[in-house]
């Protein structure tokens, strides 16, 4: 009797109203896991060959440490890779992939 | 007469020129002679024929006939002592033919018998030839006196004694030893070892009384000290127990009377032989005594002790007794054993052991070690088994070893015993690699080169390879000291987490090792260092490889590659962390540290970035926790609270092994708070994004009932189960199979958790592969009634199902060796059929471009049986073929 009493007043219930039913009755702590990764249309970096989501060949962590930019032809490098190849030339650096001038997208 | 012809060989020209008065003479004083002798030897003691025996054997020498006379008087008494002598003596041992030797026989009557008849038959047979050697002297002085007279007092006055006396001393043990009953060794034996056990229990007795007596003394001081003798405690020791010893005198005595009556009549060495394996007889059965099965302590001190207390002091009483007797009449110095001591050097209370008996005292020392030695080497497994604890035995072993220098036995026996009890299919591969790290450590402490450990290790690491769960156990080995949890049983994984700290403190010197720019310190350090290997190195392994006996080098070199174990072990590293609910990984990073000293960094590279990967985790999450509560969204509020309840871990994929993706269907709620914190994760780290693995991860739930609460700790599978049934108390498996999003059988296998638990119940339904489940509200509706109300229940169910969330070696290993399949197809095409040998050549050959073909024989012949299952191929006499 109880047991039906409690699925009828969950009906009625929206679903954030229920949610906070059972955060009332069920707790619970929920540790999910999840992967990161660069929303980037290719995968690797044009210049290092190596995944975005890994790092380039200076680096020894990925994420935070060896970041992702993108050049105005929205072509995307690893940061430590473009700026090596930007410093290598002497003029003005084009973008490796397009060949357009190099621009660090605002 | 005989003995006239062999006179003839003096010269022709005497006997022609001898007159007839002279022959008359000769032959007159010939049958007094041999009348007189024959009366003197027979007579018991009379000497009343000397004097005419004397004129007659000097007469004749006159006539030149001195040896004719010689021989003849040592034929005689040659005769008289095997009639009489030999053969009596003999016939005193008769009734024992086959009562002594048998060694079961204790009868202490009889051995008091035998005893006596020892002593009584040696007494009389040494006063016959005392009585013998009487005669003899009066013909060696008429000899004598006869030479002088010729030679004007100028010839040795000894030489014909000394001559005729070794002489008759050869006759008489010729004599006895050609009659020698078979059974006289074994009485000798018997009767020593009788005196000698006698003796060693007068001495264990005041050896007690003394040990009681220092520990009566001591008791305050440390332990320690009663258990070695000190070397100031032992001198004092031995004086005391000197003393005691004369007491036994008597006893010493009688055993050296019969020692000195067996030389005297030749037997030297036989009674030599006799005491000397009685003694060792004792000592044997001393050290089996003393050594038993007890390894938790050395024994070696107190052998020494005892070797000191009762064979030496017997030993040192006997040769004392002997030497003072021998050294004023001697009549055999020649016929000595070269282990008999040099009586003229004997112990004569100054303090200085004699050289015989420190060549006693050498001998019992190697016989001890040498038992100890087989004693611990036949028992080397159990030792090695109770390892840390039997150190003591090991130690002493050691000593043993340095001493006999029978490592190769060790090698052998240790190596059978292996065979049999450890590298079967009953041992779990924990066991034996806990015994081989044992085995290591011990073996280290007695061979510091590691040249017989490498015999040694050679089976078990054999053994090993062949075994499938090798790796995991090793690794888990490496790892589980730092799980945290101490009350588990693998004690193992401790010690060889100890073993990767202590590495550290000698990995330095190591890497300077290796180093080929090392400085020329340490160099020459090195060079001083340097021992040469032992005699049973192989020659044909390199030396450099034995230097550092290191127990995690061995390990891996059980596995051939390190890159496999680093493999594994970021297998289980990567399960471990993806099973965390906290961020805690102090414990892993220790581990990863040590092992990063080990096996270099750029191979745990991949290991860094997981673990580096969860300590970000817990900063964004953090932060974005952070942002939640600085931008506060009203329209959001329950959200905002149901945020505190999500953490994530937050990976990057490319450097984990591969994980397993299913597919699940959260609850409604919890997908939407994982949206919500993926957007929040894009605000934070544009322009990166989220992509959540929804089967993986943990979930604290606590169910509360009407009557109970129960807490878990589960699989979001489970836990996506579980939550279905808020929403709805009954559900067919097939429509809850639909609604969390996973086949049934996979639900199925899943909801047995639950109605173990209690939570749901389970009926059959209409279609019998449809259960209906039902949640349990109550206790009472099951009719179950257990602890487990308003317990707490803390499981990880994922793991019960033996289920990985991740990909096995294996499964990788199959991934990576898909590549060469049509490499192999190809080759079997143009071949028709192969050996596994011939593949692994072709591909070794082959194959080194790209995906370079580095895999061993083994893992090959894993994966072609697997095609072979796959019935892509077949396998006919160890050949390959493509199937048809």
């Amino acid at each position: 009797m109880e047991g039906e009493r409690n699925v009828a007043s969950l009906q009625l219930l929206c679903p954030k109203d229920m949610l906070a039913y059972f955060l009332e009755n069920w707790l619970y702590q929920w540790h999910a896991v999840s992967s990161w990764t660069w929303d980037a249309q290719d995968e690797t970096c044009g210049i290092c060959r190596m995944a975005f989501d890994g790092c380039c060949p200076d680096c020894k962590l990925p994420g935070d440490d060896c970041p992702l930019i993108w050049g105005a032809c929205n072509h995307a490098f690893h940061l430590h890779c473009i700026l090596k190849w930007v410093n290598s030339q002497s003029a003005q650096a084009h973008c490796p992939m397009c060949r357009r001038e190099w621009q660090f997208k605002e | 007469m005989t003995c006239d012809t062999s006179t003839a060989g003096c010269g022709l020209e005497k006997l022609e020129s001898l007159s007839d008065d002279s022959i008359t003479e000769i032959s007159e004083n010939w049958n007094g002679f041999c009348c007189s002798s024959e009366a003197l030897l027979k007579g018991s003691g009379d000497l009343s024929f000397s004097d005419e025996f004397v004129m007659r054997a000097k007469n004749l020498c006159k006539h030149g006939l001195s040896s004719l006379v010689e021989q003849h008087f040592l034929r005689c008494i040659e005769e008289i002592f095997e009639r009489n002598g030999a053969k009596r003596f003999w016939s005193y041992f008769e009734p024992y033919r086959n009562a002594a030797p048998s060694e079961t026989n204790k009868d202490l009557i009889l051995e008091e018998e035998i005893q006596q008849v020892i002593c009584k038959a040696l007494e009389e047979i040494s006063s016959q030839k005392q009585f013998q050697e009487k005669c003899l002297l009066l013909l060696a002085r008429a000899l004598q006196s006869y030479e002088e007279d010729k030679l004007q007092g100028q010839a040795n006055p000894d030489s014909t004694r000394v001559y005729l006396f070794s002489k008759y001393q050869l006759i008489v043990s010729s004599v006895l030893l050609a009659s020698l009953p078979h059974h006289f060794p074994g009485i000798l034996h018997w009767y020593f070892k009788g005196r000698l056990e006698e003796l060693s229990t007068i001495a264990a007795a005041n050896f007690e009384d003394e040990e009681e007596l220092s520990m009566d003394d001591k008791m305050d001081l440390d332990e320690k000290s009663k258990l070695p003798y000190k070397c100031g405690d032992m001198d004092s020791d031995i004086n005391h127990k000197y003393a005691v010893f004369s007491e036994n005198n008597k006893l010493v005595k009688n055993i050296g009377m019969v020692v000195r009556n067996l030389r005297n009549i030749g037997f030297t060495s036989m009674a030599e032989d006799a005491y000397a394996s009685a003694i060792f007889f004792l000592l044997k059965d001393k050290v089996h005594d003393l050594a038993g099965d007890d390894y938790r302590s050395s024994v070696l001190e107190s052998i020494k002790a005892w070797i000191q207390a009762v064979p030496l002091q017997f030993l040192q009483a006997l040769l004392d007794y002997l030497g003072d007797f021998t050294s004023c009449n001697d009549p055999s110095p020649g016929l000595k054993s070269p282990l008999a001591s040099h009586p003229s050097l004997c112990y004569s209370g100054t303090g200085i052991p004699s050289e015989g008996l420190v060549r006693w005292q050498l001998r019992l020392e190697y016989y001890a070690y040498e038992t100890l030695q087989d004693l611990r080497i036949a028992k080397l497994f159990e030792i090695i088994v109770d390892y840390p604890d039997s150190a003591p035995a090991i130690e002493d072993l050691k000593q043993c070893l340095e001493y006999t220098g029978q490592h190769s036995k060790l090698v052998d026996s240790f190596i059978s015993s292996l065979r049999y009890r450890l590298l079967t299919a009953g041992a779990s591969t924990n066991d034996i690699l806990h015994q081989y790290v044992s085995t290591i450590k011990a073996l280290r402490t007695i061979d510091p080169a590691g040249v017989f450990l490498e015999a040694v290790g050679e089976p078990i690491r054999e053994y090993l390879r062949g075994r499938k769960d090798t790796i995991k156990c090793i690794v888990t080995m490496l790892t589980d000291g730092t799980g945290g949890n101490p009350n588990g049983p693998g004690s193992s994984g401790d010690s060889l987490l100890e073993e990767l700290n202590r590495d550290e403190e000698s990995q330095e010197n190591t890497t300077v090792d290796d180093d080929i720019n090392s400085d020329e310190k340490q160099a020459w350090i090195n060079a001083q260092n340097w021992e040469p290997d032992p005699v049973e190195a192989d020659p044909s392994k390199g030396s450099r490889y034995r230097r550092k006996v290191d127990i995690l080098g061995m390990i891996v070199g059980i596995i051939g590659s390190k890159d496999q174990l680093v493999n594994e072990y970021r297998v289980m590293l990567a399960e471990k962390l993806l099973n965390k609910s906290d961020y805690d990984i102090d414990a892993e990073i220790r581990t990863l540290e040590l092992l990063k000293i080990h096996f270099g960094e750029s191979s745990m590279q991949k290991c860094e970035i997981m673990l580096n990967d969860l300590i970000d985790s817990k900063r964004t999450n953090t932060n974005i926790k952070a942002t939640i509560k600085h931008q506060p969204q009203p329209e959001q509020r329950d959200l905002d609270v149901s945020l505190d309840n999500l953490n994530a871990t937050i990976i990057s994929s490319n450097f984990w092994p591969p994980i397993q993706d299913e597919a699940v269907n959260l609850p409604e709620p919890v997908e939407q708070l994982l949206n919500d914190y993926a957007k929040r994760y894009t605000e934070v780290k544009t322009p990166r994004k989220l992509i959540w693995k929804k089967n993986l991860g943990s979930v604290k739930l606590e169910l509360q009932f009407e009557d109970r609460a129960m807490q878990f700790n589960v699989t979001p599978l489970h836990a996506s189960i579980i939550m279905q049934f808020q929403d709805q108390k009954k559900w067919t498996s097939k429509n809850l199979a639909a609604a969390v999003g996973v086949p049934v059988d996979v639900l199925n296998r899943r909801i047995n958790f639950w109605i173990s638990k209690g939570v749901l119940a389970e009926s059959m339904g209409a279609d019998s592969a449809d259960h209906a489940l039902t949640l349990v509200e109550t206790m009472n509706d099951t009719g179950k009634s257990g602890p487990i109300d308003g317990g707490c229940e803390e499981l990880l169910a994922g793991e019960d199902d033996g289920e990985r969330s991740d990909a096995s070696v294996e499964d990788q290993l199959r991934k990576e060796m898909t590549v060469y399949e049509k490499f192999i197809t190809g080759m079997l095409t143009n071949f028709g059929s192969m050996a596994l040998d011939r593949i692994h050549n072709t591909l070794k050959m082959f194959c080194i471009a790209d995906p370079t073909y580095d895999k061993s024989l083994q893992q090959l012949q894993s994966f072609l049986s697997g095609l072979v299952a796959e019935e892509k191929l077949e396998f006919r006499d160890g050949m390959y073929f493509l199937k048809k």
